[in-house]
């Protein structure tokens, strides 16, 4: 096992023992066979050293920050960081000195060198309303800005729930008109790390997915990378024994809360969201959601926002993030809610599309 | 959704044999068995195998259970790398608890290790021909 980025890691005083640890790790959070982590490690270590470090351009579009947050506050200078060493950041809105004319013009410089190799990373929704004019940047619509860079880009990452599905600017009843990159770029590899914000190794083993093979990994059929969105939250629990032996928290303070029990009744979308935080976890595998004692709001799934209150218990076996696209559909889900968790307590949900009230916490 | 919508339901077998709320899910006692399978495996053909800890569910209790119950061999190995690492041998020869932590002093990732020697611990021959460089340059002093 050598190559030039095990050379490139042992100049920065990484060894090798290191840097199988790395892999082993990251392996167990791509949810591999944990032989796949020696596997990784020869990929990885063996690959032909690049003449020039890949470019990548990163657009910021309807978007809070969150997404460029958890990756930037993520790690400190490690291994993670050394793989983002390995790529040349030549656009970052936040993170770049340049302002301004200048700013652009590095973005132009940047396509120019680069066309037809660059990866392009999105961040946030791209609205359409009023001829795109609710988002611009320099001048331009976000709209016509995606399409001129995108013309250009090797692949594309649509970086949280905004790029890959629209997120929360797309909530009903979506003012601006956003869509996500998908709905407008369709002849470019696209690939979906959804999350409000999304994990960051996630987008570290994207990248370094990237890097090693130059193309994509593969992806299941929302474009998610397959190893870290190929399992909902709920199976991979470990709360799920509970789940099974029917020992439920009813409220977020009586014995079953206490216990650690399942979170199900208490609204936990984990059964219908596809994510890796119940074995990556979050801030440096300290805890995430339900090791908090707080169910999961599904926030990879598309159109979290508008599933129907994130305390209440989940009401149809189906796919409940998408059942306000058909009424009939919701009909049938709103006799399912009245026979299980608000028994006799509320109305049923008329539509899966309403305002979370104080009721619904007080369920 | 009702509970019984979810397809996979595991059964637990040892469910009553123990205590409700200890917090053990009965789900670790079933490992042993598979260890028992790769340890037969390691024996046979010499092939070495690791069952990842994080990928199964398992409460923290659970794991407490399995650790106290393969209890600690003669050998124990740190590994300084980018936080602590400990490779400690079970009271079964060939069975190894491998615990990674990251610089933070939390745990990264978890192995069962059915091996005669982690492949973490052995030197690697890059790494032994810069340390006979070494050697070389501190022999080269000596004259």
């Amino acid at each position: 096992m050598h190559g030039p980025l095990i050379d490139t890691l042992a100049r920065q005083g990484v060894t090798r023992r290191t840097f199988m640890k790395y892999c082993a790790t990251l392996a167990s959070m791509m949810a591999l066979p944990p032989a796949a982590g020696r596997a990784m490690a020869e990929a990885m270590a063996s690959a032909p050293a690049a003449t020039r470090r890949p470019s990548v351009i990163w657009l910021p579009f309807q978007e809070c920050t969150g997404c460029t947050e958890s990756i930037t506050r993520s790690h400190s200078p490690t291994l993670e960081g050394l793989i983002f060493d390995a790529i040349s950041l030549d656009y970052q809105e936040t993170l770049m000195a340049a302002a301004g004319h200048q700013a652009e013009e590095a973005l132009h410089a940047a396509m120019k060198a680069n066309e037809g190799k660059y990866l392009l990373i999105v961040d946030g929704s791209i609205p359409l309303g009023l001829d795109g004019a609710y988002s611009c940047i320099a001048g331009k619509s976000n709209l016509d800005t995606l399409k001129e860079v995108a013309k250009g880009a090797a692949a594309i990452v649509a970086m949280g729930s905004c790029a890959a599905y629209g997120g929360i600017p797309k909530a009903n009843p979506n003012p601006t008109g956003a869509v996500s990159v998908s709905d407008i770029i369709k002849d470019k590899p696209i690939i979906n790390i959804p999350g409000c914000p999304p994990i960051p190794v996630v987008m570290t083993g994207v990248l370094a997915h990237f890097l090693t093979f130059g193309s994509l990994p593969e992806m299941d059929s929302k474009g998610r990378p397959k190893a870290f969105y190929g399992e909902t939250i709920h199976d991979r629990c470990y709360r799920r024994p509970f789940y099974d032996q029917g020992k439920f928290a009813k409220t977020f303070d009586d014995e079953g809360a206490r216990n650690g029990w399942c979170l199900f009744e208490l609204g936990c979308k984990g059964p219908v969201t596809y994510n890796a935080c119940a074995t990556v976890k979050w801030n440096g595998g300290t805890s995430w959601p339900v090791e908090s004692g707080h169910g999961c709001l599904g926030c990879s799934e598309p159109d979290f926002w508008d599933a129907g209150g994130f305390y209440k218990a989940l009401s149809m076996p189906a796919d409940p993030l998408k059942m306000a696209s058909t009424a009939a559909i919701a009909g049938a889900a709103a006799g399912v809610a009245i026979s299980f968790a608000n028994r006799g307590k509320k109305s049923a949900a008329k539509s899966a599309h309403e305002t979370t009230t104080l009721a619904d916490l007080e369920k | 959704m009702s509970i019984e919508a979810i397809p996979v339901v595991v059964i637990n077998s040892s469910e009553n044999l123990v205590a409700a709320d200890s917090g053990l899910s009965g789900n670790a006692p079933v490992l042993l068995r598979e260890i028992a399978e790769l340890a037969h495996r390691l024996l046979d053909s010499g092939e070495a195998s690791a069952i990842d800890l994080r990928a199964l569910p398992l409460t923290p209790a659970d794991l407490e259970w399995l650790r106290e119950t393969l209890g600690q061999g003669q050998v124990v190995a740190t590994l300084e790398a980018e936080g602590e690492s400990m490779l400690s041998e079970t009271v079964c020869p060939g069975v190894w608890w491998v615990t990674h932590h990251n610089e933070n002093g939390a745990v990264a990732s978890e192995f069962i290790e059915v091996t005669f020697v982690p492949e973490l611990l052995k030197a690697h021959p890059e790494d032994v021909k810069i340390g006979l460089e070494h050697l070389e340059l501190l022999i080269s002093d000596l004259s």
